[in-house]
């Protein structure tokens, strides 16, 4: 059977992942103009990854407001710790991340995404809202066009944009990253990639998990994102952390419908609406805009950070109870913003558009529906579709320096794991320095390690088959079996039989013959290869735990019910062994 | 008949493929014939972000347009 095509490229840095962590490398990388930098994207980096669609919001410490409020970065971090990861922290990221994505955000700034409202009236005409941290912390910010704005300043700084390759395998000489291998999924061809240095930002592991709708792919976060760097990752040798939490986290949302949470009181969307149950009585309070004319000159106390844990455990204490009450028979629930004023409305209507599904939404709702804020009550209840919770945040352990046990193989963003709810924030700024380290490395690095071509023949092999496979099955019907199997075997009560179970079941999957029409079904396949390699992580890893822990981890071993902090408020890393065999361990949580 | 919520006018449509380029979920392909809009290949990979939308000259004509499935509507009280 004639192989497919293989293109070679040769780079100093590679970065496998383009969205906003991807672009970010790229351009810090890029800065040294005796380097050549590539970036590969399975979409196209112009809207790829979580923020494609747009982003409206992203956490920093900000130094010209927090400082003079006397709030400093460590009761920041201590804040992010207690309430926003539930223990499961890394103080070394925190500290990366919040410390410099202030600076990120001025150089968004600079590169034309608008950050300053002449209505504002916080220093800096900034429009800072309260989110994670005791005091407002999260930038809002007309985020809708900043994928393509990143792209022009990767383009300008030279940097090589190959789109439409999904990355498969990585390539190590020596416990050094030499190279990595991929598949156009327009053209076939494989790409077999020679690098010095590569950054791995390719982002969460969606559709593990059926979708109510009956649009496999209408996930939360966008659903390109198959976890394809944890696969290559774990192939790789390398630990994952997390994986376990996998769960139907109460996202105060819908899924079954199109009417997620949007504007929901203690989210993004400041001002928010109110909770109510159908007879109008209200469940949670709405909440006002914030008191911007007075921010940064009330001083930070203790007192401040005990009132706002409070606030914040009442009002998602009901949110999460809104499932148990559902199940009672109490609901149905809605986000009611009839006593919203004009001028908040227009704020909500702005805040929703730039982000996520957002901007399509309000299409629909007001374009299609001929709806209102204001005069039409949207339900409120249910569960997100499964995903791997935000504040577990699994993925690759790394260094400081965000670097692999592979000796200069880097990750950035989501693709990083230990510091829950890093999301925009922790993409830009990890990616920034992922993408200076990684220079200063390909850099000192004199010549390229030998390539190993073993692994790009095999690939090469596995979707020569696929492609020429006379009889298969279409990739949809194993990736729908795998995440029904993960439904059932791995769903909200998990024991060690049915996991056991469910592990047998992944072999099936493993061993399905896939066939592939054309290099777009090719894609595909490939994507259902790493979500198996994902729902094995997420099976293995889950009997592992043995102990349970509730909302937001979700996590429920019925043969386990109780919290276990003494042996498990630990991160827990999965690896693969060169003999094939899975190993854990236990690595500390910084407290 | 198969879902069909994306909807390109051949009248409106000028061919730039702009949609092809950039959908995240590769639901296009361009038309095998020049100039003429692009194929709706995969509806159902569709992520409903619509960037396709937002990235079209000619979307605020009608040029090519997201229906919301049924099933996705009516999430809130008329």
């Amino acid at each position: 059977m004639p192989r497919l095509k293989v293109v070679p490229v040769e780079t100093d840095v590679l970065i496998i992942g383009g969205g906003l962590a991807g672009c970010m490398a790229a351009i810090k990388a890029a800065e040294s103009p005796d380097l050549r930098v590539t970036l590969v994207d399975k979409s196209n980096t112009k809207r790829s990854g979580c923020a494609a669609s747009g982003i409206d919001h992203t956490w920093a410490y900000i130094p010209p407001v927090h400082e003079k409020m006397g709030y400093t970065i460590e009761n920041m971090a201590e804040d992010h710790r207690q309430v926003i990861s539930y223990g499961f922290f890394r103080k070394d990221l925190f500290h990366l991340v919040a410390g410099s994505n202030y600076e990120r955000v001025l150089d968004l700034e600079r590169w034309g995404i608008n950050f300053r409202y002449e209505d504002s009236k916080a220093p800096g005409k900034f429009r800072i809202v309260p989110q994670f941290h005791s005091v407002p912390t999260s930038f809002n910010f007309d985020g809708g066009p900043l994928k393509p704005i990143l792209t022009k300043e990767v383009e300008n700084r030279g940097v090589a944009i190959i789109n439409r390759v999904q990355m498969t395998d990585l390539v190590t000489a020596d416990g050094r990253i030499s190279g990595a291998v991929g598949v156009n999924v327009r053209t076939g061809d494989i790409h077999f990639f020679r690098a010095k240095a590569v950054v791995l930002s390719s982002g969460r592991s969606n559709r593990l998990s059926r979708n109510p709708t009956g649009f496999d792919f209408n996930t939360r976060m966008p659903s390109p994102m198959s976890g394809d760097g944890t696969s290559m990752a774990i192939r790789a040798g390398l630990p994952v952390i997390n994986i376990e939490f996998l769960s139907n986290i109460l996202g105060p949302a819908a899924c079954g419908n199109y009417n997620p949470n949007y504007g929901d009181p203690r989210n993004t969307v400041q001002p928010a609406a109110r909770i109510i149950d159908g007879q109008g009585n209200v469940i949670v309070p709405r909440t006002r805009f914030f008191d911007w004319e007075n921010l940064g000159k009330e001083k930070w106390t203790e007192e401040v950070r005990r009132r706002w844990i409070e606030e914040r455990k009442a009002s998602r204490g009901v949110k999460r109870d809104l499932a148990k009450r559902l199940a009672q028979g109490e609901g149905p629930f809605y986000l009611d913003f009839s006593e919203a004023t004009d001028q908040e409305i227009d704020y909500i209507e702005w805040s929703i558009r730039n982000e996520g599904k957002g901007n399509q939404f309000m299409r629909y709702f007001q374009e299609e529906e001929g709806a209102d804020l204001r005069k039409n009550k949207q339900e409120y209840a249910g569960l997100w579709p499964r995903e791997i919770s935000g504040t577990a945040a699994k993925g690759l352990w790394v260094s400081k320096d965000l670097e692999t046990e592979i000796t200069n193989l880097f990750a950035a963003g989501d693709e990083v794991a230990g510091l829950p709810w890093q999301a925009s924030s922790g993409a830009f700024t990890q990616g920034w320095h992922a993408g200076e380290v990684a220079a200063k490395r390909a850099r000192k690095q004199k010549g390229f390690l030998p390539l190993s071509e073993e692994i790009m023949k095999a690939r090469n092999e596995v979707c020569t088959e696929m492609l020429n496979r006379k009889v298969g099955f279409y990739w949809k019907e194993v990736e729908i079996g795998v995440q029904n199997l993960m439904d059932f075997y791995c769903g909200d009560v998990r024991s060690e039989a049915m996991l056991q179970r469910g592990m047998e079941r992944l072999e099936d999957a493993k061993a399905a013959p896939m066939k592939a029409e054309n290099p777009h079904e090719l894609g595909r396949c490939l994507d259902v290869k790493s979500i198996i390699d994902n729902a094995e992580l997420v099976l293995r890893s889950s009997l592992e735990r043995r102990e349970s822990r509730p909302i937001p981890f979700g996590f429920y071993r019925a043969d386990f019910p109780e919290q276990d902090d003494e042996n498990w408020l630990v991160f827990l890393a999965i690896r693969k062994e060169p003999d094939g065999v899975f190993s854990f361990s236990k690595i500390a949580v910084d407290r | 008949m198969a879902f069909n919520h994306i909807s390109i006018d051949e009248e409106l449509c000028n061919g730039c493929n702009e949609c092809v380029e950039i959908c995240m979920c590769d639901v296009f392909a361009p038309n095998p014939d020049k100039g003429k809009p692009p194929l709706v290949m995969y509806p159902e990979e569709c992520w409903f972000g619509g960037c396709c939308m937002s990235h079209c000259a000619h979307s605020s004509t009608g040029a090519l347009t997201i229906t919301t499935p049924f099933q996705m509507r009516g999430g809130f009280k008329r």
